[in-house]
């Protein structure tokens, strides 16, 4: 059974921020809500303890994907930056069909028509997939290798943190009580081929078991940048520099890509350790990395 | 108790609900339409499909005061002065059917897609129905199904 709820909704996003900071503690926010009422009928999770929660849904703000002018302030000078910006809110069936995301993150389209069934895509949002921070969640190789920031927000003002920092283990996060995801940003990968590459168990609805986004750049037949991130293997989502390393200034070719792959696996086991599914997921991970960057390097010759 | 009120196939209700109530519930137990099945309860299986505002959606993950102002359509919305929808007709000539658990759920689900996109593929109707688990049919009459709702023959279809 699932205790009494007050359902509040915010209309704006100040309003939301003023119910946050006014019930601190005792507030759940509702994203898509495809987790969390599962969870709460299961009596899962903090959104069990709470007396609120807060539908974030009808929030223009949280709901736009733009192209937007950021102003950095590093220690000695402001630069003027062009960024990409999800509103929280964002559904994984928009960020699939989006056009901007199309040309500037290919992978997080990729990742987000991977996503469950229809019914799911239409209401889960790439905020709440990233607030969740489960280690499944599809989004996140994706978002990893665009180098996304999470913008957090409450009442005093905004924090930017990047995934890996926002993201603190298997379902935590760095967001305070009181915070709101907002948005994530990020630079676009304009001059990059993407792909995501996922293996599941079936395809339309499992949540991933394992998947790597990749993204290549290319100058006169070198690889020039290269970016990969697995996702489902780390407890906490990050890059494989090691592989990424053996990328860059080579020209593409299938040993290159299945060296990378190998290499991924190889982190893997040094970071995880082995163990009884090493076996298994080591050749996995280093076939799915191949695919990922093979089907990246294909874009590129497509285009050309 | 918190005051719901949306628009269920055509007509305005108005019920009490608690603040964590799911959508199916409501429709089920306050509003009696059980047309709208329950069967995973967690989002795996599209047999609690229903459309609100053109989009197909699990009822069993939607919270009911989300719906507060929508447009929600039922399977028990589709018939129109008793004639079946084209869909609905188009299931029972190519028994898309066995034990029908699933298949108030498909049907919306199909019905989104044909809303937005009159003329879809193959793989399109595949995509579409991908959330809608049967045990059954084995699929292939219920895209059969939708062609023929759509108005394509098979052999229309294979041909664009
Ligand atoms: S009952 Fe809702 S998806 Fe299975
Ligand atoms: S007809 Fe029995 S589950 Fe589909």
């Amino acid at each position: 059974m699932v205790d009494e709820k007050d359902y509040l909704v915010a209309n704006n996003l100040n309003e939301a921020k003023v119910l946050m900071h006014e019930h601190c503690g005792n507030i759940h926010v509702l994203a898509g809500g495809t987790d969390l009422m599962v969870a709460l009928r299961e009596g899962k999770r903090s959104g069990r303890d709470t007396t609120y929660l807060l539908d974030i849904s009808n929030i223009q703000e949280l709901k736009a994907i733009e192209r937007k002018k950021v102003t950095i302030s590093d220690e000695d000078c402001n630069t003027n930056e062009d960024y990409i910006r999800i509103g929280a809110m964002v559904t994984f069936d928009e960020a699939a069909h989006s056009g901007l995301l199309l040309k500037t993150a290919g992978a997080l389209c990729e990742a987000a028509k991977s996503v469950g069934a229809q019914q799911i895509r239409n209401v889960a949002t790439i905020g709440g997939n990233v607030c969740n921070a489960a280690v499944a969640a599809d989004s996140l190789s994706a978002l990893t290798i665009l180098d996304a920031k999470v913008v957090l927000e409450d009442l005093r003002g905004e924090r930017v943190l990047s995934i890996g920092e926002f993201i603190t283990g298997p379902g935590k996060t760095a967001i305070n009580e009181d915070e709101l995801l907002t948005e994530i940003r990020f630079k676009p990968l304009e001059d990059y081929y993407s792909a995501f590459v996922k293996l599941g168990r079936r395809k339309a609805l499992a949540i991933s078991r394992m998947n790597v986004a990749a993204a290549l750049a290319f100058e006169d037949e070198k690889i020039t940048e290269a970016r990969i991130s697995p996702g489902c293997v780390f407890a906490t989502p990050r890059r494989v520099q090691s592989a990424e390393k053996i990328l860059i200034g080579e020209s593409p070719s299938e040993e290159l890509f299945m060296e990378a792959g190998e290499e991924v696996s190889k982190e893997m086991v040094r970071i995880t350790g082995r163990r009884w599914s090493t076996d298994y997921k080591y050749p996995a991970l280093s076939a799915v990395t191949f695919k990922a960057l093979a089907i990246a390097y294909n874009q590129a010759k497509s285009d050309t | 108790m918190q005051k719901l009120k949306f628009v269920l196939n055509g007509k305005c209700v108005e019920v009490e609900v608690e603040g964590c109530a799911r959508l199916i519930d409501v429709i089920r137990e306050n509003l009696g339409l059980t047309g709208t099945k329950e069967g995973c309860g967690i989002g795996e299986c599209g047999a609690c499909t229903v459309i609100i505002d053109g989009d197909a959606v699990d009822s069993c993950l939607y919270p009911a005061l989300r719906a507060q102002g929508k447009n929600v359509t039922t399977i028990e919305g589709l018939a129109k002065d008793g004639r079946l929808s084209a869909l609905q007709q188009a299931v029972l000539d190519h028994h898309a059917l066995q034990c029908g658990f699933c298949t108030p759920g498909f049907i919306m689900s199909a019905t989104a897609l044909l809303n937005k996109n009159p003329k879809p593929s193959r793989e399109e109707i595949k995509n579409a129905i991908a959330g809608n688990l049967c045990r059954c049919t084995g699929y292939e009459q219920m895209i059969e199904a939708v062609l023929d709702a759509s108005g394509q023959t098979e052999i229309d279809n294979d041909s664009a």
